[in-house]
């Protein structure tokens, strides 16, 4: 049995280490399982009350108001996952090949692309709706001045639009995170590779979908993964343009905002639930985990060492 | 049927001139070894004829048509890389039936062309390994299996053997020889290795610095190299290039002895190169008589013979080959003598070749 002994070196490793994992166990350990715990309580304001089961999971996914309210939230998360699934990661994937193609300025737009993936959510946030005001936002300006006043629309004020301009928002946003780790992908892919797939054809499409895709499996399941984890945490966006409601009328609400209202209670609002509030946390945590697992799981598996 | 004709072939990157008019003409059935030390130009070459670059000037034709802006895939010519270039994420067989696939061969083509490429060589075992699963010999197999079933008019293969080891190297050497007897195409190879040329060619193109240096045969490139460069890049260990001048019948070595020579270029009268390989030269112990003073460097045993290596009076280093029992030491005192049959003449000014 090998003896543990207290040598300088282990010393200096546990007091660098110490310090990180407190601050680990106490913000972000201690919260989760308090959560958990918080879950099965009924809750007066800040004061707990009873052991409830699974009462409050009930509430929030069976119970009306709720239900329906879970539901609409849940929706919008799903929309957007897949919107940005394609606005985000499709596009990155795009640009990253044409970044990686060396095409004609090249150098500068590697860099414009990131640019925004460094500026704060919140920024980024009040400047789209700025960007997007119905009478002085730019995007409406533009429209009408090239002659297209139809198009003009109060994106951030209709239910049909509002979700749609948040989703956009952001994958301007953070269009360059994707992009750059494709495009770390692509380059791995040896020279001498995609010169052989240019001896058996010209197409780009085959070049694409045959060759760069499969190839860079490993950046694909990073960015997959992260947006999948980032979409159902949707949170700062919709809270900065639309606000705690998801205004107007919901359509912008989701699982985020919606566990922060019910916890934490709004002005419009009024109630305050800590109880239900955690149950939904709970669930957001378990659903993101488990889907997460299994897509990192599954992607993995595809990936391929070059 | 497939005939290559390279014209004024320049290549410019940027601002480096890589090739400076390179003009060849290539024959149907024939196996061409460029070769070359790194950096000549070579592999831009092969890359050119393949058209994974553009050329800058000149033209290049196949069976008389220009393929100077025919995309790669459809000028009929496959290409085996050095780092084997195999799609990692297919299988073997996969990796065969990407291209032909790409040609719009029917499935029962496809099939009969992998089979015949796998028993050719011999990979019927692996067809459902992926590529990080075989060894190197194995993935160049693969690499050249997969040209095969393209059955192209033109196989380039850019120095195909050097990720491989030794033992291995002379295995798929071989392999490759009797290849191209079996499909009898053309076949451009690119080494910097002077063995793989010597045995694989039926023409060797020897390049350096972006120019063709000299075409011909191996036996013609050892036997009458155009140049020192070709003289000293054919042939192991390399040939001796000895400064002299003539006097009379005689020729001297600056500072240390003379011999008399009955051919003698006949343009030269003053001071030219003679070129010698290790065995047209003879060694004797002690200085004087007839030759060339020298002291032993050092001396190579190879079992079956040896080299000697002796410095002249001039400082030039000369190889000698010598009976495997003899033994000279280091800075011995002897005397090197030149068969005058072996000689080789060299202008002292440019390094051309003189006819005797």
């Amino acid at each position: 049995m090998p003896q543990l002994r207290l040598t300088g070196r282990g010393l200096w490793i546990t007091v660098l280490i110490a310090p990180p994992l407190a601050f680990v166990a106490l913000f972000i350990v201690y919260p989760i399982v308090a959560a958990f715990a918080y879950a099965f309580y009924d809750w007066q304001g800040l004061m707990r009350g009873d052991f409830v089961g699974l009462a409050n999971f009930h509430q929030v996914l069976f119970v009306e108001p709720y239900a329906s309210w879970t539901r609409n939230a849940f929706t919008h998360n799903i929309i957007v996952f897949f919107a940005l699934m394609v606005l985000q990661n499709g596009v990155g994937f795009i640009l990253a090949y044409a970044l990686w193609r060396e095409l004609p300025g090249a150098r500068f737009h590697r860099v414009a692309v990131f640019l925004p993936v460094v500026l704060s959510t919140i920024i980024v946030g009040y400047l789209w709706k700025l960007f997007l005001h119905p009478l002085f936002g730019v995007v409406n300006q533009s429209l009408k001045a090239v002659g297209l006043p139809f198009l003009a629309q109060p994106w951030l004020g209709q239910d049909t639009t509002a979700l749609w301009a948040l989703i956009f928002a952001n994958a301007w946003h953070m269009v360059g995170f994707p992009t750059l780790v494709f495009l770390a992908g692509m380059q791995r892919i040896p020279g001498e590779i995609l010169d052989a797939v240019r001896m058996e054809t010209e197409s780009e499409w085959v070049k694409i979908t045959k060759i760069v895709w499969p190839l860079v499996a490993p950046s694909a399941t990073v960015v997959f993964v992260l947006l999948f984890v980032g979409a159902f945490n949707w949170f700062e966006l919709p809270y900065i343009m639309a606000g705690l409601d998801g205004s107007p009328y919901g359509s912008t609400d989701v699982l985020g905002l919606y566990f922060y209202r019910t916890a934490f209670g709004n002005v419009s609002a009024g109630q305050q639930n800590f109880g239900l509030g955690s149950a939904l946390a709970v669930l957001i945590f378990v659903f993101i985990a488990a889907v997460a697992s299994v897509i990192t799981v599954r992607l993995r598996a595809r990936e391929i060492q070059i | 049927m497939a005939r290559l004709s390279l014209r004024g072939i320049k290549k410019r990157f940027k601002t480096t001139d890589v090739l400076h008019g390179i003009d060849l003409e290539i024959g149907d059935r024939e196996f061409v070894v460029f070769v070359g030390p790194s950096g000549c130009g070579k592999s831009t070459l092969l890359r050119l004829i393949a058209g994974l670059d553009p050329i800058t000037e000149g033209t290049f034709t196949l069976n008389g048509k220009s393929m100077n802006d025919v995309p790669p895939s459809r000028r009929g010519i496959a290409m085996v890389f050095q780092s084997y270039a195999l799609y990692p994420h297919m299988d073997v067989y996969e990796n065969m039936a990407f291209g032909a696939r790409l040609m719009g061969l029917t499935k029962a083509e496809i099939e009969a062309r992998i089979d015949e490429a796998a028993r050719m060589l011999r990979l019927e075992p692996y067809l459902k390994r992926k590529p990080r699963e075989l060894s190197g010999g194995q993935r160049q197999r693969v690499a050249i299996a997969r040209a095969l079933v393209r059955k192209p008019e033109v196989f380039l293969l850019d120095e195909p053997l050097s990720n491989l080891d030794a033992a291995l190297r002379s295995d798929v050497r071989l392999e490759i020889a009797r290849l191209h007897r079996q499909i009898g195409g053309t076949m451009i190879y690119v080494t910097h290795d002077q063995v793989e040329a010597m045995t694989l060619a039926d023409k060797i193109v020897v390049m350096n610095q972006g120019r063709i240096e000299q075409v011909g045969s191996p036996r013609e490139l050892y036997e009458t190299p155009a140049n020192t460069f070709v003289a000293t890049f054919i042939g192991s260990p390399r040939m001796a290039l000895i400064d002299v001048t003539r006097e009379g019948a005689r020729v001297g070595v600056a500072g240390g002895g003379s011999q008399t020579l009955d051919r003698m270029p006949a343009d030269a009268n003053g001071a030219f190169k003679i070129g010698v390989r290790p065995d047209g030269l003879a060694l004797a112990r002690g200085n004087g008589g007839d030759g060339f003073a020298a002291s032993v460097v050092y001396t190579e045993y190879l079992g079956d013979n040896a080299f000697v290596y002796a410095r002249l009076a001039d400082g030039t280093q000369v190889g000698i080959r010598t009976a495997p029992g003899e033994f000279y030491e280091p800075d011995e005192a002897v005397t090197v003598t030149i068969a005058p049959s072996a000689a080789h003449f060299f202008s002292a000014a440019d390094g051309r070749r003189l006819a005797a």
